[in-house]
């Protein structure tokens, strides 16, 4: 679905993602893993169109994307959450997510309906100012307002910065639900463990390199690769255990 | 004194079709557009010659507001283009430098070209009486002209997808690409939108008194002052200002002349800002 070759991107001139390779295949959830500076959001970034990449090819659903405006991209089909949300503060629930179907507006209705399944919090909360929800709530409505397009891939950067551990879970709860409906999840993620629970396959990105590619499940054991390649300590294992940031 | 605060209140109304174009601008592109006066005066001296060449009333303004729109598309696609390919503080420093200067050449051109051009309309009786007040004919002309220009505004913004985007754009452009907004493109039909009701606005000036080829730095600073006082990124606030400001002005001309009302104009804005700093009203409603 998406294939990432010799990606190389960053801010004025200076590479911070380099000959970065990626693979995401069609209905399965993908992670890049890695430390907080890893260049994970600057990955995001250049495959979103938000910056240019400097080198490299994007493809998506089988056609170039990289050089492309970011509106162009999302229409696409290829949306972009960022770890900031970048929601509209002042406008209600309801609004940011009809803006969210502004480049598809038929079938807003029942995509609405949708939405509000999965996350049955912001359907009680509509009418209410984006930027007063809570920041469990502020996630789940950037979530939802990229799945009001219909995207075909979802990139999701660290969709649990500044998350209770409870949320968290939740909200990993939610994207297992997504993901067997066939969205194609794209997800960078400092909190391991609950990335590895949803993920099959796994990349590992460190100062701003590919340092592991695999399966989940042969990162999963081994925090001997958990400690050199993320720096995650020995012995934290819990989900919550790290805060994203 | 009805009739006075009555002027004033129509004078906030032209005030405000004056300031919405520069808070716009600013709200989408991050450009505050110093040469908006200059792109409402264009629109007014168009409508001037073509009034000169024996043009019916009615096209001829009709043209010179036209005529204003495509100054503010052709700004956009021009000097506005260069500051646009910067961020940030760069590019509202960039913004604020190219047109001051256009503004500047603009003043040249029209004052040497049309030194004596001036708009000025007259309906066919210049007072009537409505419920005892004696009202301008002008003032009521400005007056319908300045709220069907927000009428037809306000249902553009809240009823359609594209009035969405603008609103959204405001409040975070980085969201907006992300759900699919041609940014560019909604920005550029935004600054023609601007400079429409900036010449509706010069036409406005055309029934008030006479609109001149060197009072593009006056409505600048005009809308500059009510964009400041109602928070440059509000709409209801731009309004609220324009309609204060207006009064106020009216009031003081009456009083103490047109000299000393500048000076008290700057400074009820000026004590505003110590008052709310963001302006009456921060953020869109």
């Amino acid at each position: 679905m998406l294939e990432v070759r010799n990606l190389w991107a960053g801010y004025e001139g200076t590479a911070v993602v380099r000959e970065v390779d990626l693979e995401v295949p069609g209905r399965e959830a993908t992670a890049v893993l890695g430390p907080n500076g890893a260049g994970k959001s600057t990955l995001f970034r250049a495959i979103a169109g938000l910056i240019r990449p400097q080198r490299g090819v994007v493809i998506f659903d089988g056609s170039p994307i990289h050089g492309l405006p970011p509106h162009e991209i999302s229409r696409r089909g290829l949306v972009y959450v960022p770890a900031e949300r970048e929601l509209f503060p002042q406008l209600t629930v309801l609004e940011n997510l009809e803006l969210g179907a502004y480049s598809s507006p038929e079938g807003l209705r029942s995509r609405l309906r949708l939405v509000f399944d999965l996350f049955p919090r912001l359907a009680e909360r509509r009418g209410q100012r984006a930027g007063t929800l809570s920041g469990g709530e502020q996630q789940m409505l950037a979530i939802a307002r990229a799945l009001m397009s219909q995207p075909k891939l979802i990139l999701l950067d660290e969709p649990s910065t500044g998350l209770a551990p409870r949320l968290v879970a939740e909200l990993y709860r939610q994207l297992e639900v997504l993901q067997r409906e066939g969205v194609t999840i794209l997800l960078a993620e400092q909190q391991v463990r609950a990335a590895l629970g949803l993920c099959r396959r796994v990349y590992v990105l460190r100062d701003g390199r590919v340092v592991f590619r695999g399966a989940a499940s042969d990162l999963w054991g081994k925090s001997e690769l958990r400690q050199a390649y993320l720096g995650e300590p020995r012995g934290m294992e819990s989900v919550g255990g790290v805060a994203g940031g | 004194m009805t009739g006075i605060l009555l002027d004033g209140l129509v004078q906030g109304l032209q005030l405000a079709l004056l300031s919405v174009g520069v808070v716009f601008v600013y709200g989408l592109g991050g450009v505050l557009n110093l040469a908006h006066g200059q792109v409402a005066v264009s629109g007014g001296l168009v409508a001037a010659l073509l009034l000169q060449n024996r043009w019916p009333a009615v096209l001829a303004c009709t043209v010179g507001i036209l005529f204003a729109g495509f100054m503010a598309l052709l700004l956009d696609q021009t000097l506005l283009r260069q500051a646009y390919a910067r961020r940030g503080e760069e590019r509202l420093l960039l913004g604020i430098i190219l047109t001051l200067g256009l503004s500047f050449a603009l003043d040249g051109l029209f004052t040497w070209r049309y030194p004596n051009l001036a708009l000025t309309l007259q309906l066919g009786s210049p007072y009537v009486r409505i419920g005892g007040i004696v009202v301008r004919t002008g003032s009521l002309a400005v007056a319908g002209l300045a709220v069907a220009a927000f009428l037809v505004l306000l249902a553009f913004l809240k009823g359609t997808f594209l009035g969405k985007a603008i609103r959204c754009i405001i409040q975070n452009e980085v969201g907006a690409w992300l759900c699919g907004v041609d940014v560019h493109q909604v920005r550029t039909l935004t600054i023609v939108l601007s400079g429409l009701l900036a010449g509706v606005a010069a036409i406005a000036q055309g029934f008030f008194s006479y609109l001149g080829p060197e009072m593009g730095t006056e409505f600048t600073i005009l809308a500059l002052i009510v964009a400041v006082v109602g928070g440059v990124r509000s709409l209801t606030g731009t309004f609220l200002a324009s309609l204060m400001l207006g009064m106020v002005n009216a009031a003081l001309s009456y009083a103490v002349g047109t000299y000393a009302t500048w000076i008290v104009l700057l400074a009820v804005a000026a004590s505003t800002l110590l008052v709310r700093p963001e302006g009456l009203l921060a953020y869109w409603p």
